[in-house]
C-alpha cells in the first residue's frame, strides 16, 4: 500500500518535472520563439486564410456580409463557368500559350548554356552572361513598353525596316496571328540568360575526368556531348521539366495583360487574366474564384501526372 | 582524321561566338534603341529612323518627367516601399530563419511544415485580395510592405545558408562569453552572411522595383500608384489609342497634345529609361553573389 503510494507520487513527480522541463526549454529558446511569432501569424494571415478564401467559390461573396458572413450558394458558380461560351476558348488559350512557351522557352537556357559551356575566354563568357541577365532583372512593363515602341506602326524599328523594303506597316499587336509569336520571344528573350544559370552550374558539376577518358578513348565533341553531358544535366533538367509542366495552366498573366490589345482578345483572353478581370475589374468575386480554383486544380493534377511519369521513367522526381 | 576534325570544330568555334554576340546584341539593342528615343526630340522622332544616335538631342523629355508632380508621386511611393519593403523583409526572414537554422529548438520542424503547406496550396489571386480588403489594406502604403515581408523561398536560402556556412562551434564560443541570442544574431551571424544577405536584398529590392500589378489591381487609391503601375497605365493608354486611330491621326494627334518638343511617346521612352537605369547598375556589381547564392538554394534547398 505504501509503496503504490510512493509509486504514484513518483509519477506526479515525473509529470511535474515534465512540465516544468517545457517551461524551461521555453524560457530558454524563449528568444528563437520570439523571433518565429511574426512570421506564424504572417503565414496564417496571407497564407491560410487565403486558402479558406477559395470557400468563396460556392458561396455569394457580398461586399456588406466579406469573407466570414456571405451566404452558401452551391455550386452555382462553378455551373455558370463550365457553360460559359467562352469556357473552351480561354482553357485552349492557356493551354496553347503555356505550351508554346514550353517548347521553345525550356530547351533555350540548356542551349545556351552548352554554347557558354564551350567558350574559352573567359571575359567573352562573363559579358554573354552580364548582358543576358539583364532583361529578367526588370519589370515585364518595361519589357512590354520597350516591345511596344519596337513593334509600333509609328516609327517602330520593325516597321521602319519594312518601309525600307517598300511594305507597309503592320501593327503588329493589333493583329491576333502575331500574339503568340511576340509572347514566346519576349518570354525566351527575357528568361534566356538567367535561365541558364542553373544549368551552368550543374555543367560546372561535371567530372572533367570523364571528358579526359572519353577523348583518349577517341570520341570526338559530338560524342561527349551525348554521352557525358546531356546525361550530366538529366537530374536537372527533369526536375525542372516537372515543374514547368506543373506551370502548364500558368500562361504568365503579367506578361498577357500588358500584351494583349482589345484586337486580339480571341487568342489572348487564358483563365488568369479572365479571373482577374471579372473578379477585380467587374466584382464578381465569387465566379473568379471558381475560374482560379479551375485553373489551380488543373495545374495539379498535370504536375502530380509529369512526376509519376517522370519517376517512372527516369527515376527523378520531386517526391 | 585529325584533320576533319579541328575543321569541324573550327566552324563551330565560329557560329557558337557568333551566336552568342548575336543573343548579346539582341538583348543589349532594344534597351539602348529606347535610350536614343529618350534623348531625340519627340515631334522630331515620330520621323523614324532613330537607330545608333540621336537626331536631335534633347534632355527636355526627362525634365518633362520629373516635372510632373504625378511622376514625382509615383518615384516617391517605389522608393518608400522599396526600401521599407526591403530592409523590413531581409531583416525578419533573417530572424526567422536564424531561429530555424537551430537543430535543437524544439517544434522546429512542425514550425517549418507550416509554412511549407502554404507554397503547395494557395488561395489564388481574388481570395488573395479579399484579405486584403477585410484588413483595410488596399487603400494605404502598407499593402505593398506587409503582403511581401515573408517567402518560403527566401526564408529556406537564409535557414540552409546559416546552418551550412556557418560554423556551430561559433555559436557555441559565443555562448560560454556569455553573448545572448539577440547578440549572437546581429554581432555574428548577420556580417558572416553578408554576400547571401546582399543576394537575397537584391531580388526583394528588384521586386519591389518592378511590380506594377499590386498597384494596377488591389490598390484603389490613385495617389497610392506606384512608377511601374504608372508606365502600365500609359502603355496601355497608348495602345488603346493605336488599336482604335486609323493610322496617320496618332502621329498628328500626338503633335496637337504638346506644343513643346516632347510627345506621349518619347516621354515614354524617358520614363523607361528612369525605370530601369538603377536596375542596370545595381545588379553587375551583385552578379557574383546571385549566382553563388543561387547555387546555394538549387543544391541544398
Amino acid at each position: 500500500m505504501k509503496e503504490q503510494l510512493s509509486q504514484g507520487s513518483m509519477v506526479l513527480k515525473k509529470e511535474n518535472n515534465y512540465k516544468n522541463n517545457i517551461l524551461k526549454k521555453i524560457l530558454k529558446y524563449r528568444i528563437l520563439y520570439l523571433f518565429l511569432i511574426p512570421p506564424v501569424i504572417w503565414f496564417f494571415v496571407f497564407g491560410y486564410i487565403p486558402m479558406y478564401g477559395i470557400t468563396l467559390a460556392f458561396r455569394d461573396y457580398r461586399f456588406d456580409m466579406g469573407l466570414w458572413h456571405s451566404p452558401w450558394v452551391g455550386f452555382r458558380y462553378v455551373d455558370k463557368f463550365f457553360s460559359y461560351f467562352q469556357f473552351w476558348n480561354l482553357l485552349r488559350n492557356s493551354f496553347l500559350i503555356s505550351f508554346m512557351k514550353l517548347l521553345i522557352g525550356f530547351p533555350a537556357p540548356i542551349i545556351l548554356a552548352l554554347l557558354l559551356n564551350e567558350v574559352r575566354i573567359a571575359k567573352c563568357k562573363r559579358i554573354v552572361q552580364t548582358v543576358s541577365y539583364l532583361p529578367h532583372f526588370v519589370s515585364w512593363v518595361v519589357v512590354a513598353t520597350i516591345f511596344t515602341k519596337f513593334l509600333s506602326p509609328h516609327g517602330g524599328f520593325f516597321n521602319d525596316l519594312r518601309q525600307l523594303f517598300g511594305v507597309e506597316p503592320i501593327f503588329y499587336l493589333g493583329q491576333a496571328r502575331y500574339f503568340y509569336l511576340t509572347v514566346v520571344f519576349t518570354e525566351v528573350w527575357k528568361g534566356v540568360g538567367f535561365g541558364s544559370i542553373i544549368y551552368l552550374a550543374a555543367l560546372s558539376g561535371i567530372n572533367p575526368n570523364l571528358y579526359a577518358a572519353a577523348s583518349i578513348d577517341g570520341a570526338g565533341k559530338w560524342r561527349s556531348l551525348l554521352h557525358i553531358t546531356l546525361p550530366g544535366l538529366a537530374p536537372t533538367i527533369s526536375i525542372l521539366l516537372i515543374l514547368s509542366v506543373g506551370n502548364l495552366m500558368k500562361a504568365g498573366f503579367e506578361q498577357i495583360l500588358l500584351f494583349q490589345t482589345p484586337a486580339t482578345l480571341t487568342v489572348s483572353e487564358i483563365l488568369e487574366t479572365y479571373s482577374l478581370k471579372t473578379g477585380l475589374r467587374e466584382g464578381n468575386i465569387s465566379y473568379a474564384t471558381v475560374v482560379g480554383l479551375f485553373q489551380s486544380l488543373v495545374s495539379m493534377a498535370l504536375i502530380t501526372t509529369a512526376n509519376y511519369s517522370a519517376r517512372k521513367f527516369s527515376g527523378t522526381s520531386l517526391w | 582524321m585529325v584533320i576533319r576534325e579541328s575543321l569541324g570544330e573550327k566552324i563551330f568555334r565560329v557560329f557558337n561566338y557568333t551566336a552568342l554576340s548575336l543573343l548579346g546584341a539582341a538583348t543589349f539593342y532594344p534597351f539602348y534603341y529606347v535610350l536614343v528615343q529618350s534623348l531625340n526630340d519627340g515631334r522630331d522622332a515620330l520621323k523614324g529612323g532613330l537607330y545608333f544616335l540621336p537626331r536631335v538631342w534633347t534632355l527636355a523629355n526627362y525634365m518633362k518627367a520629373f516635372e510632373d508632380p504625378i511622376i514625382v508621386n509615383a518615384f516617391m511611393i517605389t522608393l518608400f516601399r522599396t526600401i521599407v519593403g526591403t530592409v523590413l523583409s531581409v531583416l525578419l526572414t533573417a530572424m526567422a530563419a536564424y531561429a530555424l537554422a537551430r537543430k535543437d529548438l524544439p517544434g522546429r520542424s512542425a514550425i517549418s511544415f507550416y509554412f511549407f503547406v502554404t507554397t503547395i496550396f494557395s488561395g489564388g489571386m481574388i481570395p488573395f485580395f479579399i484579405v486584403l480588403r477585410e484588413l483595410h489594406l488596399t487603400s494605404t502604403i502598407w499593402i505593398y510592405i506587409l503582403p511581401a515581408v515573408y517567402s518560403f523561398f527566401n526564408l529556406i536560402v537564409m535557414r540552409t545558408y546559416f546552418q551550412s556556412s556557418i560554423p556551430f562551434e561559433l555559436w557555441e564560443s559565443a555562448t560560454i562569453d556569455g553573448y545572448n541570442e539577440q547578440k549572437i544574431f546581429f554581432k555574428i551571424y548577420l556580417p558572416l552572411s553578408l554576400p547571401m544577405l546582399a543576394t537575397i536584398t537584391l531580388f526583394v529590392g528588384v521586386g519591389h522595383w518592378n511590380d506594377w500589378f499590386t498597384g494596377a489591381y488591389y490598390v484603389t487609391d490613385k495617389k497610392l500608384r506606384p512608377a511601374a503601375t504608372i508606365l502600365q497605365q500609359i502603355l496601355s493608354e497608348a495602345n488603346f489609342e493605336q488599336s482604335t486611330d486609323v493610322a496617320g491621326n496618332y502621329r498628328q494627334g500626338s503633335s496637337l497634345v504638346s506644343a513643346a518638343n516632347t510627345t506621349p511617346e518619347s516621354l515614354r521612352m524617358a520614363f523607361v529609361m528612369i525605370i530601369t537605369i538603377p536596375i542596370i547598375f545595381i545588379y553587375p556589381f551583385l552578379q557574383r553573389y546571385f549566382v553563388n547564392g543561387i547555387m546555394i538554394g538549387s543544391i541544398k534547398g
